[in-house]
């Protein structure tokens, strides 16, 4: 059986366990109303309580979408963070916080952070495993764009060689991100530092013009203009990283006796087992500290799967609160429609369909708020993502999943299984009293 | 009237009841008759003081109250049978009407008399509709009238609606709790003659309970209820 279940594709595995889930309700639903059209009365009753029904949807709904809302966004900020930083296998530093240089090396959040000489440097570009060591340099912007100084090669790697225009020749041509307000042809000026705090004239004398248009990555750096990393140094009067007389070099090699520093190497190698040796060979105390982005999140990760999970577990007990609350309505509603039951038992309704109309009345209210509670989820989710991708610039996407619709379909079986509760308590109700009443 | 209703040729049941005894929960004795005997097609009425046992009688007439006898109509004896069966034998022999009509107002006049169809097996379900809108129509709510919703009714209208529903699964015995207590007198008069001359067309037999001399005039016997016995039995004044 689990080999069986093994063999199977990820999608015909959800869309079984989905099936699965829903089977109870199906099962339920068909025995209950097999050979009865209570859809008249059904639309009777929800009409006559319109304003109590609308009421019970509009919890479930708002109940439901928080759920899937929940999952949904917690997902795409999962996969969003993940793919940015995708394309940093190893980052080399000054030891520290790996959070710290991660922030600023992957998603370009400004730190202060100690640099790393030129002879360091040398000697992981100098490794036999590395293909591009990136020296990074941060701290200007230009508007909301921070600008970033690096090499062509790491430029190349981030945009997938997918470059409208060109590269950069020389040290006054800039490539910027899909989402920076700049076209190809225009000129600029960086502002030194950031925000608020930048000072917008300090580098008057630096006329930059954009000659490429990098892909978009869905990253922060979609947002970042990049330079060649001499123009920063330049700028800011630390030289070019490179000895006098080879003073018109762009790109690696430095001479390390030039060398500046850089905050952060973001480092790439051919292969993946050489990640790892060049991690464990560049985790030296109180020298330098290497680490893997990706491990960095999965760490991350771990820490939030716990929130995830107290907060899935919130959202499905807030969904159960409210699918009770929903049933008590039910045995409440069924009061005040009790008369109505009497006169069907009076016309000699057989009790399996008065049972039938109050399920399928509580029945209707479920899945019509579990079918809203799913467009408020994916509406939702949709926002928050929008939201948080326009605050970090990180591409989240937040599309509907198979694990939301598992929690749905888990909460519609659970909850259709309980409205057979209501509907068997109202059948005892004695008729004759109701038909006096 | 054949013409007007077609099918409606409809035989009666005949009562009877012995030693019949419904009781409270806590053991009052609610209604007692030791013998009852009803011919199929009778119109019987039954009056007496409130509280008397009136209602009483009629809803165990129609198995909806557990009690201790017999109560036969033609060869079925109701208190024998199971809560269901005794639904199932309601559905197919006994229409009941109630003094505040008892329908759904969100449903037109047609859906409300053909309200049965709806537990019906899915073969009798169209012919029981027909039956309906024929009931409706002589009761003069046919047309477009039968597509209007119930809650648009005047009273009398809505009584007639509840009669149509009564009579729509052509059964035997039409059982009535004072049908005309909730109408004004022109209403409740026109109401008394489509009732009468529908249960004497297709030979039902009818009982009701009632306060309302007129419509207590027109039945064949009037029974009276007294303190939860049969108080006396006679034929009504012409």
């Amino acid at each position: 059986m689990s080999a069986l279940w093994n063999g199977l594709s990820a999608l015909t595995q959800d869309i079984v366990m989905t099936l699965l889930l829903l089977l109870p309700a199906l099962i339920v639903g068909g025995i209950v109303l097999r050979g009865f059209a209570p859809w008249p009365l059904v639309r009777a009753i929800l009409w006559r309580f319109r304003v109590a029904s609308a009421l019970f949807v509009l919890l479930i709904a708002i109940s439901v979408g928080m759920g899937i809302g929940l999952l949904a966004q917690e997902r795409g900020l999962r996969h969003g963070t993940a793919q940015a930083a995708d394309k940093f296998d190893l980052i080399v530093s000054a030891p520290g916080s790996e959070i710290s240089v991660m922030m600023a090396a992957v998603f370009l959040q400004p730190t202060d952070m100690p640099l790393l000489d030129g002879e360091t440097y040398a000697e992981v570009a100098g490794h036999e495993s590395v293909s591009i060591a990136a020296p990074l340099a941060f701290g200007d912007s230009y508007g909301t764009a921070p600008v970033i100084g690096t090499t062509a090669a790491f430029a190349r790697h981030l945009a997938e060689d997918r470059i409208e225009g060109r590269m950069w020749e020389t040290p006054h041509e800039a490539l910027v991100g899909t989402l920076v307000p700049l076209a190809i042809g225009d000129e600029f000026t960086p502002a030194h530092g950031h925000g608020d705090a930048a000072e917008e004239h300090a580098h008057d004398g630096a006329h930059l013009e954009v000659v490429g248009r990098l892909a978009a990555s869905g990253t922060p750096w979609d947002r970042a203009i990049l330079l060649p990393v001499e123009t920063i140094w330049e700028v800011h009067g630390l030289g070019n990283g490179h000895a006098p007389e080879r003073a018109d070099q762009l790109g690696p090699p430095f001479d390390a006796a030039y060398f500046p520093g850089t905050p952060a190497i973001v480092v790439r190698s051919e292969a993946l087992w050489a990640n790892y040796a060049l991690r464990s060979a560049f985790t030296r105390d109180r020298e330098t500290m290497a680490f893997f982005p990706g491990t960095v999140l999965a760490q991350l990760y771990r820490v939030l799967g716990d929130i995830r999970q107290i907060m899935s577990l919130m959202a499905l007990v807030t969904q159960m609160l409210v699918a009770s609350a929903v049933l008590l309505g039910l045995f409440i509603l069924s009061r005040l429609f009790h008369r109505q039951i009497a006169l069907l038992r009076a016309l000699g309704a057989p009790a399996r369909f008065v049972f039938a109309v109050v399920w399928s009345f509580g029945a209707a209210l479920l899945l019509t708020g579990s079918a809203l509670g799913l467009l408020t989820g994916v509406g939702a989710a949709s926002l928050l993502s929008k939201l948080v991708t326009a605050r970090t610039d990180v591409l989240v996407t937040a599309p509907l999943g198979w694990s939301e619709l598992h929690v749905l379909a888990g909460f519609v079986s659970a909850t259709l299984l309980l409205s057979l509760v209501p509907a068997a308590f109202i059948l005892r109700q004695p008729v004759v009293p109701s038909l006096r009443a | 009237m054949g013409r007007l209703i077609k099918g409606l040729l409809t035989k009666g049941l005949a009562l009877s009841i012995s030693d019949l005894r419904v009781s409270a929960p806590r053991g009052r004795v609610l209604l007692s008759i030791p013998a009852l005997e009803v011919p199929a097609g009778a119109l019987v009425g039954i009056e007496g003081p409130s509280g008397a046992g009136k209602s009483t009688l009629l809803y165990a007439l129609a198995g909806l109250l557990e009690a201790e006898g017999h109560i036969r109509w033609g060869a079925e004896d109701l208190l024998s049978l199971g809560a269901e069966k005794r639904a199932r034998f309601r559905a197919r022999s006994i229409g009941m009407i109630f003094q505040d009509f008892l329908l759904f107002e969100e449903l037109n006049a047609g859906d409300n008399a053909a309200l049965s169809a709806l537990f019906r097996p899915r073969c009798d379900r169209a012919a029981l509709r027909a039956q309906a809108a024929e009931r409706l129509a002589f009761l003069g709510l046919g047309g477009d009238i039968s597509n209007r919703p119930v809650s648009s009714f005047s009273g009398g209208e809505r009584q007639r609606v509840a009669i149509a529903r009564a009579m729509a699964s052509e059964a035997p015995v039409l059982l009535a709790d004072e049908p005309t207590a909730s109408l004004d007198r022109a209403a409740a008069d026109r109401l008394i003659d489509d009732l009468v001359t529908l249960a004497r067309a297709s030979g039902t037999t009818l009982i009701v309970v009632s306060h309302d001399t007129a419509l207590i005039s027109r039945m064949d016997r009037v029974l009276t209820i007294r303190d939860g016995g049969l108080a006396g039995d006679r034929k009504a004044a012409a």
